[in-house]
């Protein structure tokens, strides 16, 4: 097809505002899905996607669109809503002219709207300002509409409005898509194709899902990565439809799919370019920034036998999850494990349930710690991402902690509330700006409690990362949104808090943390405890300590009486059944030392009222 | 040399216990979530035809092994006419070698035996009479959800001994939601003032799916505390030994040769057969149930009149054949020894060495060495000149012990 006729675009929004249901509507309009294999955010096929309800991994889709013109191709890219996958907004911009952006018409502005708008406007796209979920009898499309024009500047004309749900619009999108992004610029040779993401495939090894920029492949050449100089035989090419479906070539401006050959999926970072050997491009296109971890957490399989298959397993998972980093680690308390990043704690979540239930293991998940900067007595630096891995005190100069620019978005009449907690947790205030909707230029000196504002501030993130958002969320009715970037580190007074089971510390439930929080979460930690872990045999003491200082104790009084009174007329199958289950679920708690400890204790921290 | 065995089958029992469900009861307990109904009572007639057949049937299929224990348990066996009872144990007679001597017990309410159905029992050949007491307190035994008063219950017993039952046992339950240790020792008191031969206590266990588990859950009952149901343990074993019971079971206790012979099978892990909706059977390697629903039972033995031929084996097909049968499960060797260790260390007889190693041809400490080290370190097993015992501690505790052979 002519390269000006291609549309290549991308879907952004803050979550749940309705990308995917969009995507659905215009799959549907373009035929490109039948009505037989319709469902609800169809391209949303992961377990744990549709489980949720959320998109977890971006995903594209080739549509053929009759236009009043004549045919187009329009390649769309679907993007997740959630935090913890924002890197990938980024990628598929890359990949695109233009993107959609998706407003509930319901909420307005989000904090991830304004986030996603920015890295757009950054990438210099043509952005389609669309207000959704019009149906909906508590939609306020006017002045939603006026906070969109009035915070990106966008003119009134350029808004379209829709329902993704019932199709309302969605033909008029189609057509500004076409009218309004450019089509891709290309020239025909030497190739060169960004690499926005991959997947590893059993059968066809890694696929590169890119976008051909320049120049145009097929199945039979061999090819070159730019930046880690691996060659590969191209065994396939092809589309997203939105299976994977081959063609006999990609072109300049298409987005697809190249099996490469290669075996590994570090030979073919995400971001890369691919060209050819024979005719090899002279400059790579601009790339991504690597990911980095932002949280990490020991995992280990409940039963030590299954080590092996765990490594397996992230070995595998890795494939097709390149932000998910690991390295073997060992706890005195679980034995041997691994120590892994994640993005966030949904993408941890998802890692562990995938592990779960794609490879059958039984895992042991620990407290997630964020990663600190530890500078010593002999002036090296250590960067520490695990509480069990502090150096002594005594050797410790200075410890950084990481920091985030986060942004919150809430009614007015919020404020003093979204101020007293993020304070609570030690953030600082930055700036605050109203989002002007339907109030009047005169009006916005005494803004009416109805108005929305945007407000910044500093935070740890070892702060905002456990219960922040569902705390932010319940105290504010749901109606604050809320994002955040990584910003760098700073230096801090922080304390390594042990617990001891028993009398013995137990290094998986240590945790790093501000030495005034030391003495509340500590004594909160131990109660916490006392209610998670069974009664034992015997009565088992708990402690909190900073270093040799005990500042929390609770006890567990020993279990008395565990036994079946009756076995009635001759069941001893039940019986037994009853027995297996108990036995079953000793096993999968961990032994330190005499005391049995179920899998739910190491996380005791994420649990707490803070 | 097993699997040899599975597939040619066991042997027939020479001798097995008998056990007869009787799923009819006036009203159903909130906490009870046995195989019975309330308001089926039209089922009764087609009921006794049924069971009569069934227990004719295995009879004829075993090739009249010997029985020297039956047990009516339920639901309610005192609730059902005498001449069902009477057409069981004919059939039992018939269907097996039921010995001179044998131990006839019935599950009874004390509702049920005032007037002269009580009277009769003893002709018909029961001679052991179980009575669900439960407590003699009034207010409690309105939370069971029970028919009678704790006044009814004492004159019952009092009547059961006038029509000559010799034998006697009575149930009481603790760890009772609001049953305070007072309450506790008083209906204990009185019922040892009863003299009863035999004392089953029951700790009240919230099942699944009952409306008192329900009510629990919703915090209209107040949930036991199970440190107060020890508590009510230890002062029971105090009382009752005391008076001169042995505590022969976890449960159980009796006077010297008054310990339940049909339960004893149970704990020794020896054969037996249940007949009756619901019922389960332990024979040769199976263990095996009927179907729950007593109107199904009815129909799968109502057209089915003739005896069977007597099997050569047994084997899981020739069960399973018996069209009542539910679900057969093979116990093999290795979970014969962990049931055997679970219902044997029940027993205050304890767990014999040489028992062990003549029913098994392995000794003990060759199976269990790791976990007999582990569960007399925490003090709760105990081994006394050839025997394994339960500790005093390790009696509450048991589940902790027993759950390690699995
Ligand atoms: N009434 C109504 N509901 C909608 C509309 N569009 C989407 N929804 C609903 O909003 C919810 C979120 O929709 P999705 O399409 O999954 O949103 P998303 O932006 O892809 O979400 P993430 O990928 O998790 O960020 C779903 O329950 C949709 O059914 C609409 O136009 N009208
Ligand atoms: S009388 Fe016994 S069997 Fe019948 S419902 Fe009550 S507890 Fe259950
Ligand atoms: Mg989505």
């Amino acid at each position: 097809m002519d390269i000006d006729r291609i549309r290549n675009f991308c879907i952004i929004a803050h979550i749940d505002h309705g990308k995917s249901t969009l995507a659905d509507r215009m799959l549907e309009l373009t035929g490109t899905v039948s009505a037989r294999d319709m469902m609800e955010q169809v391209m949303d096929q992961m377990d744990l996607e549709r489980e949720r309800g959320i998109t977890i991994k971006g995903k594209a889709v080739k549509m053929n669109y009759h236009g009043e013109d004549g045919d187009y191709q329009l390649n769309l890219i679907d993007t997740p809503g959630h935090v913890d996958f924002g890197y990938e907004v980024s990628r598929a911009l890359a990949a695109c002219e233009g993107a959609i952006l998706v407003v509930d018409a319901t909420q307005g502005i989000q904090a991830q709207t304004l986030a996603n708008v920015y890295l757009a406007m950054e990438h210099d796209m043509t952005i389609i300002p669309v207000l959704n979920k019009i149906d909906l009898a508590v939609a306020q499309p006017q002045r939603v509409s006026q906070e969109v024009q009035m915070a990106f500047g966008f003119k009134e004309d350029e808004i379209l409005f829709v329902s993704a749900k019932d199709g309302t619009g969605v033909s008029q999108l189609l057509k500004a898509i076409v009218e309004r992004v450019p089509p891709p610029k290309g020239v025909s040779n030497p190739l060169r194709a960004l690499v926005f993401d991959s997947a590893y495939d059993p059968y066809k090894g890694v696929v590169a899902y890119v976008r051909l920029f320049d120049g145009s492949i097929g199945k039979g050449s061999q090819l070159l990565m730019m930046s880690t100089g691996s060659n590969g035989d191209i065994l396939e090419v092809g589309n997203f439809l939105p299976k994977l479906t081959p063609v006999e070539r990609l072109y300049a401006g298409e987005v697809g799919y190249v099996a490469t050959g290669l075996k590994n999926v570090r030979e073919c970072r995400v971001g890369d370019t691919i060209t050819l050997t024979e005719q090899p491009a002279s400059e790579a296109l601009p790339g991504y920034e690597p990911l980095k971890s932002m949280v990490f957490a020991g995992l280990y399989p409940a039963d030590g036998d299954d080590y092996l298959s765990l490594r397996t397993a992230l070995e595998k998972l890795q494939l097709n999850d390149a932000a998910l980093g690991y390295e073997p680690e060992t706890s005195a308390a679980l034995g041997f494990g691994f120590r892994c990043g994640f993005l966030g704690l949904l993408h941890m979540e998802i890692v562990q349930e995938r592990l779960e239930r794609e490879y059958g293991l039984n895992l042991l998940i620990t407290a997630p710690s964020v990663a600190y900067q530890v500078l010593m007595d002999d002036g090296t630096e250590v960067v520490v991402d695990s509480p069990a891995k502090l150096p002594p005190t005594q050797r410790i100069t200075e410890m950084r902690e990481p920091l985030l620019a986060l942004s919150i978005v809430a009614p007015a009449r919020f404020i003093g509330t979204v101020m007293e907690l993020v304070t609570a947790r030690r953030g600082e205030f930055r700036r605050m700006e109203y989002l002007q909707g339907a109030v009047s230029q005169e009006e916005q000196g005494n803004a009416s409690s109805d108005a929305r504002v945007l407000m910044e501030y500093r935070a740890p993130l070892s702060e905002v990362l456990m219960d922040f958002y569902d705390q932010l969320k319940s105290r504010t009715q749901g109606y604050a949104s809320m994002d955040y970037s990584f910003q760098g580190y700073q230096s801090a007074p922080l304390v390594k808090l042990d617990l001891l089971v028993n009398n013995q510390p137990v290094d998986a439930l240590s945790l790093i943390l501000h030495r005034d929080k030391a003495q509340q979460q500590g004594k909160a930690l131990v109660e916490k405890l006392r209610t998670l872990i069974p009664r034992q045999l015997f009565e088992v003491p708990l402690q909190a300590a900073v270093g040799s200082r005990i500042i929390a104790r609770e006890t567990i009084r020993a279990l008395r009486k565990n036994v079946l009174a009756k076995c009635y007329g001759g069941d001893i199958t039940r019986k037994r059944k009853l027995l297996e289950k108990q036995a079953e679920g000793k096993k999968r708690m961990k032994r330190v030392g005499n005391v049995e400890i179920p899998q739910e204790a190491f996380l005791a921290l994420l649990k707490l009222e803070r | 040399m097993d699997s040899e065995n599975n597939k040619e089958g066991s042997a027939l029992p020479a001798q097995i216990a008998l056990y007869i469900h009787i799923p009819f009861c006036q009203t159903k307990c909130p906490y009870c979530d046995f195989n019975t109904y309330a308001g089926i009572e039209p089922l009764i007639p087609s009921y006794t035809k049924a069971l009569t057949t069934e227990i004719l049937h295995w009879g004829a299929l075993l090739g009249r092994p010997r029985v020297s224990t039956i047990f009516f348990g339920g639901g309610t066996p005192s609730y059902v006419p005498g001449q069902s009872i009477a057409a069981f144990l004919d059939a039992a007679r018939r269907a097996f070698q039921v010995t001179s001597d044998a131990e006839v017990t019935m599950e009874a309410n004390p509702g049920d035996l005032f007037g002269e159905g009580v009277a009769s029992l003893p002709g018909l050949g029961i001679n052991r009479l179980s009575i669900g007491v439960q407590s003699l307190d009034d207010s409690l035994l309105k939370v069971l959800g029970r028919r009678h008063s704790s006044q009814e219950a004492v004159e019952a017993y009092g009547a059961v001994r006038r029509a000559g039952f010799a034998n006697v046992s009575l149930d009481l339950m603790y760890g009772l939601p609001n049953q305070s240790m007072e309450q506790w020792r008083d209906s204990l008191e009185r019922v040892l003032s009863l003299l009863p031969e035999h004392l089953s206590l029951y700790c009240l266990t919230l099942e699944e799916g009952t409306p008192m588990q329900q009510q629990v859950r919703l915090g209209e009952t107040s949930e036991p505390d199970p440190d107060l149901a020890a508590d009510m343990y230890l002062m029971a074993e105090d009382l009752l030994g005391q008076a001169g019971y042995g505590h022969y079971e976890i449960s159980n206790w009796a006077k010297p040769g008054r310990e339940s012979l049909h339960n004893l099978t149970y704990w020794h892990n020896q054969p037996y057969l249940g007949v009756g909706p619901g019922a389960h059977s332990y024979l040769g390697k199976w263990r095996f149930n009927n179907i729950n629903s007593p109107r199904e039972y009815i129909g799968r033995f109502g057209n089915f009149s003739k005896a069977e031929a007597t099997v050569d084996a047994l084997s899981s097909e020739v069960i399973s054949q018996v069209p009542t049968v539910g679900d057969v499960e093979t116990i093999e060797q290795p979970m014969e020894m962990a049931e055997t260790m679970m219902l044997g260390l029940r027993l205050s007889e304890g767990m014999s060495l040489d028992g062990f190693a003549s029913r098994f041809g392995r000794s003990l400490s060759s199976v269990y060495g790791e976990q007999i080290r582990e569960l007399t370190s925490l003090k709760l097993l105990e081994q006394r000149d050839g025997v394994l015992y339960l500790t005093e501690h390790g009696h509450l505790l048991g589940n902790e012990v027993f759950l390690r052979f699995f």
